[in-house]
């Protein structure tokens, strides 16, 4: 039986992903060459899918193909995380990407049937099915006994974004702290890069997405540094997570930029090998990303927890 | 030259803390050093913004509030707020007061010790009371009316927190009403006041003038024209006077078409989530996108159409500046960045100032209220159409919102402040 046409397409883009994370590992520039059999060698896969994953990768401009030369790099690596990657993933099971987005927006319950899904979306099955394959891969809804999907905790409340900040404060410092700690130095000097060019913006021109995929980047490159393997996988499906289902408005330009800021203290201690210090700073990093907006408030009240006065 | 500390004293409420933030924000580009004293409740709110923080110390307070105690403040005020104002008075206005009495109070020696130990140059005092220490503290003192204008009497200005006309038959017995329900609270201030070394205040004042200078946010537009005009040397009012916030790029709704509504009726107003599920509703048959702040009770909803959108917190000016129409409770700060934007409003005012702005946005053509209560969905679609479709006030708020952006408020209440300690020989 022929697979779905989107399972292909979805292989495709899977491909792209690599392609893109071999240019961000070798530390191209915008115009190099992407030689065929180079990326065949590297992906483990024949020139033929490689071919259909450039031509993806074509579409969104991220590569240039010359009539004589086969492909080149068409945009400056630093732009890629922050556009190309993102158009990618948008296109990536767009109705999941939809599922998701309606979940973590309270349009659907947590419990969904796959008639139902269908109904909302007016697609065929096969495409809900193959939307929510992609969820399950990504670990965000499970099928339960019978013919319904659940979907696990996802960042979509204050009360979730304060557990997946306790959660973090728990395991980021010791995925530091773990024997086999190793960075990659060319990713460090990316994502330095990309967050130095970001604390280039004018204040009211910081945009939230844009944030948020720069700190899940630095989060996810400490993540797979670690050399405790668990912890390297755990918090790199939460650091997949955030950025698929954290919508965060509520943060000022100066605590984005403070933010930032912690982040390159922690790579300088990072590439000074004071293992330890960058564990504290992270520490202190989650902790002031844990100081929230009171909920509720007013002359007169309080909120619970936070000691009254009046 | 060191550059003089003003130490911001913003009541706990958003409304107050967020427009001393767009002063203090301008204050530090005119040069000087803003800090913030803050309720315990509002640790790590200015921080954000990048300004240092002076908690209020807790030694002397009441015990902590549970969720318990909390919970019980809203079961028990959540049906006053929909109350007239004059049934207001006693059942939410005057316990309210007992409970700002209560903070004045119990603050007071901890204030104290810590006006000594920042050691500022001025203070600016966003506040509905007045704090002994800070009139004693020796250095000059601001203070900002970040309420309604009807916060400063005046025979052609409606009483404060009664939702009437200036020319309300029923005025007098408005305002001896407030008298009754405030002044047990009144008296034990009063007292206090003297142990403290200030002289009483009139009955229903709480706060006096500030000899140095007073801001009023009050844009001309909604502005009350006095018997007896404020004195100018020591009186300005203020065009708006909204912060830099972050910036907000709208997410794409499934029914992403038409314009864009904003509502918040404050984190207070948040607790009424009957309210705003069946606004939510009604939403449905709207043609338009809304953006809806349910503050800290995001988890009482779970199906939310496919034109609306909930968030817990917005960076209001932010949003505002895109939206086609706001929705609020009318509080001054609301109101005011709704008149800086060009924004109409429509005011659904559940207690003290909101009921003054619900008419003075009747009154001055700025926007329409409803009342919280009294509403069939008919009557809210209509209501908000007509708001959306209305090019006359369209075209008066974009008058409104030129003049106010031109005016700068923020720079002219920097700019007083400096003026200010200039004069009193701090700079």
């Amino acid at each position: 039986m022929l697979k779905p046409r989107s399972n292909t397409r979805q292989n495709h883009l899977k491909l792209a992903r690599q392609i893109i994370d071999f240019v961000l590992e070798r530390g191209l520039h915008e115009g190099d060459h992407l030689p065929e059999a180079i990326l065949s060698d590297a992906c483990g896969v024949s020139r033929t899918p490689i071919r259909s994953s450039l031509k993806v990768l074509e579409e969104k401009e991220i590569v240039l193909r010359r009539e004589e030369g086969g492909y080149f790099l068409n945009i400056a690596p630093d732009k890629i995380i922050a556009e190309g990657l993102s158009d990618l993933e948008d296109m990536e099971g767009s109705l999941a990407a939809q599922i998701l987005s309606d979940r973590a927006e309270r349009r659907i319950t947590d419990v969904q049937s796959v008639s139902a899904l269908v109904r909302r979306y007016e697609v065929p099955r096969s495409a809900v099915l193959n939307a929510l394959k992609i969820l399950s891969g990504e670990g965000i809804v499970v099928q339960l006994p019978g013919r319904a999907w659940a979907f696990q905790p996802i960042l979509d409340t204050p009360n979730a974004l304060d557990e997946s900040l306790a959660f973090r404060l728990s395991l980021e410092p010791q995925a530091i702290l773990s024997p086999g700690f190793q960075m990659d130095s060319q990713k460090i000097g990316l994502v330095r890069q990309q967050m130095e060019d970001f604390l280039l913006r004018p204040d009211g021109n910081l945009s939230a997405k844009a944030f948020l995929k720069l700190d899940c980047a630095f989060h996810s490159l400490i993540a797979e540094s670690s050399g405790n393997r668990f912890a390297r996988v755990t918090l790199l499906a939460h650091q997949r997570l955030r950025l698929s289902t954290q919508k965060d408005h509520a943060i000022p330009d100066f605590r984005l930029r403070q933010s930032l800021e912690e982040h390159l203290d922690i790579l300088d201690s990072l590439e000074r090998l004071q293992l330890q210090l960058a564990a504290d700073q992270m520490i202190l990093h989650l902790r002031r990303s844990q100081i929230r907006k009171p909920r509720t408030i007013n002359r007169g009240i309080l909120p619970p927890g936070r000691g009254a006065i009046a | 030259m060191n550059k003089p500390v003003i130490a911001f004293f913003p009541e706990a409420s958003f409304g107050s803390a967020l427009n001393c933030v767009g002063i203090a924000q301008q204050l530090q580009r005119e040069g000087g050093t803003p800090v913030f004293i803050c309720h315990p409740g509002f640790n790590g709110v200015f921080a954000e913004y990048g300004f240092k923080e002076y908690q209020l110390p807790t030694a002397h307070t009441a015990e902590p509030q549970t969720e318990e105690t909390w919970q019980a403040f809203v079961t028990t005020h959540l049906a006053h707020f929909n109350l007239s104002p004059q049934e207001q008075l006693k059942t939410y206005v005057a316990p309210t007061w007992e409970a700002i009495v209560d903070t004045a109070i119990q603050v007071e020696t901890e204030l104290g010790a810590l006006i000594k130990r920042i050691k500022p140059d001025a203070i600016v005092l966003d506040n509905v009371i007045m704090f002994p220490a800070i009139a004693n503290a020796n250095v000059p003192w601001i203070r900002v009316v970040s309420c309604a204008e009807t916060e400063i009497p005046d025979a052609n200005v409606p009483p404060y927190l009664s939702g009437m006309a200036t020319d309300n038959i029923d005025r007098g017995k408005f305002e001896a009403a407030y008298l009754e329900a405030t002044a047990d609270a009144h008296q034990r201030y009063n007292n206090f006041r003297q142990s403290c070394g200030l002289a009483s205040l009139p009955s229903g004042q709480f706060l006096e003038a500030s000899p140095d200078l007073n801001l009023l946010l009050a844009p001309s537009s909604i502005r009350h024209e006095r018997v007896k005009p404020l004195p100018q040397d020591i009186y300005v009012f203020l065009d708006g006077c909204v912060r830099e916030e972050a910036q907000f790029d709208p997410p794409t709704l499934p029914m992403n078409d038409g314009p864009l509504v904003y509502m918040s009726f404050g984190s207070l107003g948040a607790i009424d989530t009957d309210l705003i599920s069946r606004m939510i509703d009604t939403f449905t048959i709207i043609p338009a996108r809304f953006f809806v702040n349910v503050g800290g009770f995001l988890e009482s909803y779970q199906t939310v159409p496919d034109n609306v959108f909930l968030g817990s917190w917005f960076p209001q000016p932010s949003i505002v500046a895109k939206s086609d129409l706001f929705i609020h409770h009318g509080g001054n700060n609301s109101f005011c960045e709704a008149l800086y934007y060009g924004v109409p409003s429509l005011i659904m005012p559940y207690c003290w100032d909101g009921h003054d702005n619900a008419l003075r946005a009747e009154q001055t053509g700025t926007g329409l209220s409803l009342a919280r209560d009294n509403w069939s969905p008919k009557m809210l679609q209509e209501t908000v159409i007509k708001l959306l479709r209305d090019t006359e006030m369209r075209k008066r708020m974009a008058t409104i919102s030129k003049d106010m952006t031109k005016s700068n408020g923020q720079l002219v209440a920097a700019l007083s402040i400096l003026a200010k300690l200039k004069v009193s020989g701090a700079m």
